[in-house]
């Protein structure tokens, strides 16, 4: 599988510079580029991410241009990444590390959590964790229970992390070289199926600032908040649902923490309904919290039907193609979701 | 509220009773302690006694029938109370709300079978959103009077402000506008407006148009003009017509200064023909023509808009038939004029009723009833008229 994508990624990316629409993975592949052409202090450290050009291709030719001393390739030990990674942070460096699948970030735990997380507080500010742990997340690729993880409130849930997830290429390349600017650990969440989807990313150097969320399309009939690849069925679902004079409005946190409420607030105080979609399971996800922010502050008086979460099942991601689609998200249920929202159904 | 008479308990192991013998018929009264019924337990036969003074109703439980103990079997109806013969027809749902909240169900007020929402609401529960209770708020609604369009009666934010339209982009107004707001606002509300109606042959009128404009020696003259004259002339003969309504008593106006209405692009404004009693048609008729075109070209000067007592609005020339027309304070009166239109028209002549086709102007004069009775405004109506037809009266 990866090398077929990857030969798939090289053409569409060459075929795309002409009119600077371009992947999410090119778009992060430029991001890591500019930062390391602008910074010395910003080197990689990951898996395969070096000669092979990274599992889903999106360091491809790094190597080549900044050398094995800054693309470096580890040994297959998550713990020894995120470790290596934190200790040269601390001792000045700007590191990008780069677990090949969320899953496997639960071997980097303990240095995440107890050590990277923790430090600037508990030296009093006088240590700073400069570092970007980036990872694929998700499902859809039919790679089973053990790479198709979605743990993202598993980090927004440990103060001292700042957690990102980017949905289109555009905010990918923005949001990276914000991550990369910020003083603290910061966990940069990919997803697998958004490698190959196109949009717009300016030529050059910008910044997309951590905690804004983003309205991606404007509506007045339901706000739909949606994390990475859940924006862009949000949109294909506005679309389908326009058709039948149903406004939607996709609001995008894009930064999960710290997390931007007002923009939601703002957004539900217009529509007077809200659906969060994500795609990691639904107990304990961030939709809690996104709804949490909803209820408690001032959009609560202009909220005219409950608040629904459309999440993924309680489950491990299926092997099987089919049971793999329905245990998440799909177009249709945001759909369905919306459109009985804004009917009054609920 | 009537009481219930229920199934009794003779002993330990009873579980139910029949009813062997009603001793009092549905609707017959009974006294406190009276026998009403025998009981037949699998151990002994019982009277049951009315547990209330009253009447008898709602036997639910026919002689030979059998029912649960504790079941209610009938009611004793107490002085003053009156009976519901039919039924209570409630959800189960709505039997469980009222009964968790120790409510008869029969009390609740419903639209056919009682539902969960008709018991909520005469609990004085509402369902509603949160959006919908800050617009009942902000507006002063009464949610328990409101219908919940919503998933079980739930009142949303549609059902208290109907339906949302799409607006237009609210547009900043003139000061032109804003004063014309103000002062008809003003008018309207305070003085009271009262109409009438009049038609007049415009036969002459025309032919005195035609012959004076053929001379082509002046201003055209216009039916405005014409109608500034002949107003100008009934105010002199109808005083209480030509004044004002104030805090002290009523001002008569020595004059009759007669204001014009001319339409503009963005309002409308009345420039004023000063002390037109004492002018010619001519005259007139120029000062008309002159003060609309100015008018027009925004070349009014304040002396121009200033001290009218009488109002025309004509908008004959716009294919208007009749209208109505609010008074311009501190006047009392207004003429609003329509188009002249040739009509049938009866005629008496000296060989009986003829049919025949006259031009005809139908006007609408509003007057302050503070000031002006109907037979006031009546006779000015009269003497307008009166001289439109033979304007040989302005010559008296």
């Amino acid at each position: 599988m990866p090398d077929l994508m990857q030969a798939e990624l090289k053409t569409q990316t060459h075929a795309a510079e002409a009119v600077r629409e371009m992947t999410y993975a090119h778009a992060i592949r430029e991001a890591l580029q500019l930062a390391m052409r602008r910074d010395e202090r910003v080197f990689m450290l990951g898996e395969d991410i070096g000669v092979y050009g990274g599992a889903f291709g999106v360091t491809d030719g790094l190597i080549e241009e900044f050398g094995a001393e800054r693309v470096r390739d580890t040994p297959i030990s998550e713990a020894v990444i995120a470790g290596a990674a934190i200790g040269a942070a601390v001792t000045g460096m700007r590191p990008v590390a780069e677990i090949q699948f969320m899953d496997f970030i639960t071997l980097s735990m303990e240095q995440l959590v107890l050590q990277g997380a923790k430090m600037r507080f508990m030296f009093g500010g006088k240590a700073s964790v400069p570092l970007v742990l980036r990872t694929p997340a998700g499902s859809g690729t039919g790679a089973a229970a053990q790479h198709s993880e979605s743990l993202e409130a598993w980090f927004v849930h440990v103060p001292g992390l700042k957690v990102v997830m980017p949905a289109t290429p555009y905010d990918a390349k923005g949001l990276l070289l914000a991550a990369i600017e910020d003083d603290n650990p910061v966990i940069f969440v990919e997803h697998k199926l958004l490698y190959r989807t196109k949009g717009h990313v300016p030529e050059g150097y910008y910044i997309v600032p951590l905690s804004q969320s983003e309205v991606k399309r404007e509506g007045r009939d339901v706000t739909v908040v949606a994390t990475s690849i859940m924006v862009p069925r949000a949109l294909e679902a506005a679309d389908l649902l326009a058709q039948e004079g149903i406004e939607l409005e996709v609001v995008d946190p894009r930064t999960l923490k710290p997390y931007d409420a007002a923009t939601v607030t703002r957004s539900v105080c217009k529509t007077g309904r809200a659906l969060v979609v994500h795609e990691a399971p639904k107990t304990g996800g961030f939709g809690a919290e996104v709804v949490a922010e909803i209820v408690a502050g001032e959009a609560f008086d202009y909220l005219d039907a409950p608040v629904r979460r459309l999440a993924g099942l309680d489950v491990p991601i299926p092997y099987n193609r089919e049971l793999e689609r329905t245990a998440v998200p799909q177009v249709a249920d945001i759909v369905r979701e919306a459109r009985a929202l804004a009917r009054g159904e609920y | 509220m009537p009481v219930p008479v229920i199934m009794p308990k003779f002993s330990m192991t009873q579980e139910e009773g029949r009813v062997m013998a009603w001793l009092v018929a549905e609707g017959d009264i009974v006294e406190k302690g009276d026998p009403l019924l025998e009981v037949e337990t699998d151990k002994v036969t019982m009277e049951v006694e009315a547990p209330e003074s009253g009447v008898l109703r709602g036997v639910a439980v026919k002689e030979g029938d059998v029912a649960p103990v504790t079941a209610v079997i009938a009611h004793i109806v107490l002085p003053g109370e009156v009976w519901r013969a039919e039924p209570v027809k409630a959800t189960p749902v709505a039997q469980r709300v009222a009964a968790a909240a120790g409510v008869n169900v029969g009390d609740v007020p419903a639209a056919g079978k009682v539902r969960r929402q008709d018991v909520e609401a005469y609990l004085g529960k509402v369902r509603a959103t949160p959006a919908a209770r800050r617009l009942a708020r902000a507006q002063g609604v009464d949610l328990t009077a409101v219908n919940g369009s919503g998933p079980h009666g739930r009142v949303q934010a549609k059902d208290v402000i109907g339906p949302v339209v799409e607006e237009k982009a609210v547009q900043p107004v003139s000061a032109m506008r804003r004063t014309i707001a103000e002062r008809l606002t003003r008018s309207y509300q305070t003085i009271p407006h009262i109409t009438f109606t009049v038609a007049a042959d415009m036969t002459a009128v025309t032919d005195l148009r035609r012959r004076l404009n053929e001379r082509g020696d002046g201003a055209t003259v216009s039916v405005t003009a014409v109608l500034v004259k002949v107003c100008a002339w009934a105010l002199g003969r109808q005083p209480l017509v030509n004044a004002s309504w104030r805090e002290d008593g009523i001002q008569l106006h020595e004059q009759a200064h007669i204001g014009v209405a001319v339409a503009l692009d963005d309002g409308l404004i009345v420039p004023v023909v000063q002390n037109a009693a004492h002018l010619g048609l001519a005259a007139i008729a120029e000062q008309v023509q002159d003060l609309t075109a100015r008018a027009r070209n925004g070349r009014l000067q304040p002396a121009d808009v200033q001290g009218g007592t009488f109002t025309i609005s004509n908008l004959g020339m716009w294919g208007v038939e009749q209208f109505t027309a609010v008074i311009n304070p501190p006047q009392s009166a207004i003429l609003a004029v329509g188009r002249t239109v040739k009509q049938p028209v009866v005629v008496e002549t000296a060989v009986g009723d003829e049919l025949v086709i006259r031009p005809m102007m139908k006007m609408t004069l509003s007057v302050d009833h503070r000031i002006i009775d109907g037979a006031v405004a009546a006779r000015f109506l009269q003497d307008v008229v009166a001289a439109l037809e033979q304007p040989d009266r302005l010559l008296w």
